[in-house]
């Protein structure tokens, strides 16, 4: 016989009423770890996806970056480049670690079904990717070779594999633009990346520049930065400012940094909503034991009576909450892990709005720390819920409760 | 009275003198706007090993004699000391101290049982062993088997008969080896068979030295004790 073995009888002793409030503590509990571990998950996502970017800064010509993504891909003329001989200049620049050029152009199916993307790139495109990673096939054999490598979606789609023909067939825009057709040898076909290289198809900057008819133009640069800390980006991304020729600077880190302070200030919601939950919990709780006191008068008058002590009498009330919250918080964060697909899907369908691009990892999963936390927080709850009433059932006079006095 | 040999059950002697020792006590409660005076002057001693009866009708104040000397409420005026410890009239003594005289010094035996239903019989008997931190279920088993239980360990206070749950309720009282043991119409609630089944095992407690204070309005139970003490009206009429 021990105070827990005591208290737990006690619990038992009204099941229903027991267990309704542990299933308050669970909501509360699980509402808790859902949303954090949904915070959580997001700047995971954000930081991985900054990962795979790979690049810190990137450099464009100036003008609306999306508009001219935009007209691309509706088959447009991309509205402004930048000379070749400028990422020559990037490249020098102290601080930098990598830079990549980048040629990009599109042949665009107008019924939508049959759109392709080339970009045309050198060797320091795959250094800046985090996976890059051929899963057939070889490398581009030289800086200006009549080769493609194909992202995995688009080599499914065409169903190519490496040494096969890729026949490059310009519109008649193109064709009108001075774009050549080509037979292209398929180099490699790329490993899955979960990103949009997926559906890319790569060229040799040369090759893209040659069969596009842009000569010594490039579209962007990326550029991994060789510190990466906020100072030495900043740092960096002046530096490049300053060698003029018109362009855009955009540190990278910005972005997430951007979308991270979204997801802080989102946290304060967060907290507001679990505390409403943790609060209505607790005060079910409070009442349920609260009750159990005033029914229990007696049988503590008699234990006092037998020698309990106040400290005795509230330990036990104490611990009986305690439990209580502490079931709770075991359900909830199992109920929260168990309904994790469904919480995540509906979490993203009700903040699509508020948060444009959602990682696409898994963003509720096992966080031992997290859990944690929400079973100290249940503890913590029980300890303060069960405080009045531990307090109330310590100070019971037995000789009233005995008597069966009021 | 003889001395007696201190039995195997109790802490021991706690001193030479009167276990209990009560000079003039006067209990007044304010019931609303009356005050009702339970007790007029009271005074008793018992030495250990005693066996001795209060003997009144309902209202003469023994349950609020016994609730005084079992510290669980305190006199308006008088002295009271109870096994060398100054309850009223001297040096203050603090809650703890007087839980603690409860708890080790003292045992309860009510009127009803009040034993917790959710808790087997030798959960209930080793319930006041919980306070003092030293759990000895052996003990426990052993004053169930003494009070006629030794089979009914593990039966809860639903499935005994009232006779057996008072049984329980003395062996609880018994838990923590008191040298005192207060019994408040211990056989108010049981039928004749168990009442006489009760009053043999108190005289057999008290033969081997606990000392018990026992308040009824019952003729017949007084009958079996060593001393009767009268109450009537808040006053022992004959001590």
């Amino acid at each position: 016989m021990d105070y827990l073995r005591l208290a737990l009888k006690n619990i038992l002793r009204r099941r229903l009423r027991s267990l309704l409030s542990v299933l308050g503590v669970a909501a509360a509990v699980a509402v808790l770890y859902s949303l954090l571990e949904f915070q959580r998950g997001y700047e995971r996502g954000l930081n991985q996806e900054l990962e795979q970017l790979g690049a810190h800064i990137m450099v464009v010509p100036k003008g609306c970056p999306y508009e001219a993504a935009t007209i691309v891909l509706h088959g447009g003329k991309w509205p402004r480049y930048m000379e070749e001989e400028y990422f020559g200049r990037i490249a020098a620049t102290p601080g930098v670690g990598d830079a990549a050029p980048i040629l990009m152009d599109a042949i665009i199916d107008p019924q939508g079904r049959d759109s392709r993307i080339f970009l045309g790139i050198t060797d320091e495109y795959p250094a800046l990717r985090s996976r890059w990673e051929l899963v057939a096939g070889t490398g581009f054999s030289g800086p200006a070779a009549r080769e493609v490598i194909l992202g995995s979606t688009m080599a499914e789609r065409l169903r190519l594999s490496p040494g096969d023909t890729f026949a490059l067939r310009q519109d008649a825009a193109g064709r009108a633009a001075g774009k050549q057709d080509a037979d292209l040898r398929v180099a490699g076909v790329l490993a899955r990346t979960g990103t949009q290289d997926d559906g890319l198809i790569f060229l040799p900057l040369a090759t893209v520049q040659e069969l596009f008819n842009l000569p010594g133009r490039i579209v962007v640069v990326l550029v991994r930065a060789e510190r990466l800390d906020s100072g030495a980006i900043e740092q960096l991304s002046d530096d490049l400012r300053a060698l003029g020729g018109n362009m855009n600077i955009f540190p990278l880190t910005e972005l997430v940094e951007n979308a991270a302070q979204l997801v802080q200030a989102t946290r304060v919601f967060v907290w507001a909503i679990a505390a409403v939950a943790i609060a209505v919990s607790a005060a079910g709780v409070l009442n349920t034991i609260l009750m159990a006191v005033f029914e229990r008068r007696k049988e503590i008058g008699m234990m006092k009576a037998v020698g309990a002590g106040r400290k005795d009498v509230f330990a036990l009330i104490w611990a009986e909450t305690v439990l209580i919250c502490l079931g709770g918080g075991l359900l909830g964060v199992s109920a929260a892990l168990l309904g994790s697909r469904a919480t995540e899907w509906f979490l993203r369908a009700a903040l699509s709005s508020q948060f444009a691009a959602l990682p696409r990892t898994t963003l509720i999963g096992f966080s031992p720390p997290l859990a944690a936390l929400c079973l100290v927080l249940a503890t913590l709850v029980g300890m303060i819920a069960g405080s009045y009433p531990a307090w109330r059932a310590g100070a019971v006079r037995p000789i009233e409760a005995i008597r069966g006095a009021d | 009275m003889s001395a007696r040999p201190q039995p195997a059950h109790t802490h021991g002697p706690h001193s030479d003198g009167p276990l209990v020792e009560a000079v003039d006590l006067v209990k007044v409660y304010l019931r609303g706007d009356e005050r009702v005076q339970a007790l007029r002057g009271v005074s008793l001693s018992l030495p250990p090993g005693d066996f001795c009866c209060l003997l009144g009708p309902s209202g003469a104040g023994k349950t609020t004699l016994l609730n005084l000397v079992g510290a669980l409420d305190t006199p308006t005026s008088g002295r009271l000391r109870v096994a060398g410890l100054s309850l009223h009239g001297g040096p203050s003594l603090p809650a703890a101290a007087r839980d603690r005289l409860r708890r080790e010094r003292i045992g309860f035996v009510f009127t009803e049982f009040f034993l917790v239903p959710t808790l087997s019989a030798i959960e209930n008997v080793l319930l006041p062993q919980l306070w003092t931190g030293r759990q000895d279920r052996r003990y426990a088993e052993e004053l169930l088997g003494r009070v006629g239980l030794g089979g009914r360990l593990s039966h809860r206070p639903s499935e005994l008969s009232g006779g057996e749950m008072q049984r329980v309720a003395i062996a609880r009282a018994l838990a923590n080896r008191p040298a005192l043991l207060l019994a408040d119409e211990p056989t108010g609630n049981v039928d004749t068979a168990t009442r006489d089944g009760i009053m043999a095992l108190f005289r057999e407690l008290n033969a081997e030295g606990l000392t018990i204070l026992l308040a009824t309005h019952d003729q017949e139970l007084a009958d079996g004790v060593d001393r009767v003490l009268p109450l009537s009206e808040g006053r022992i009429a004959d001590a």
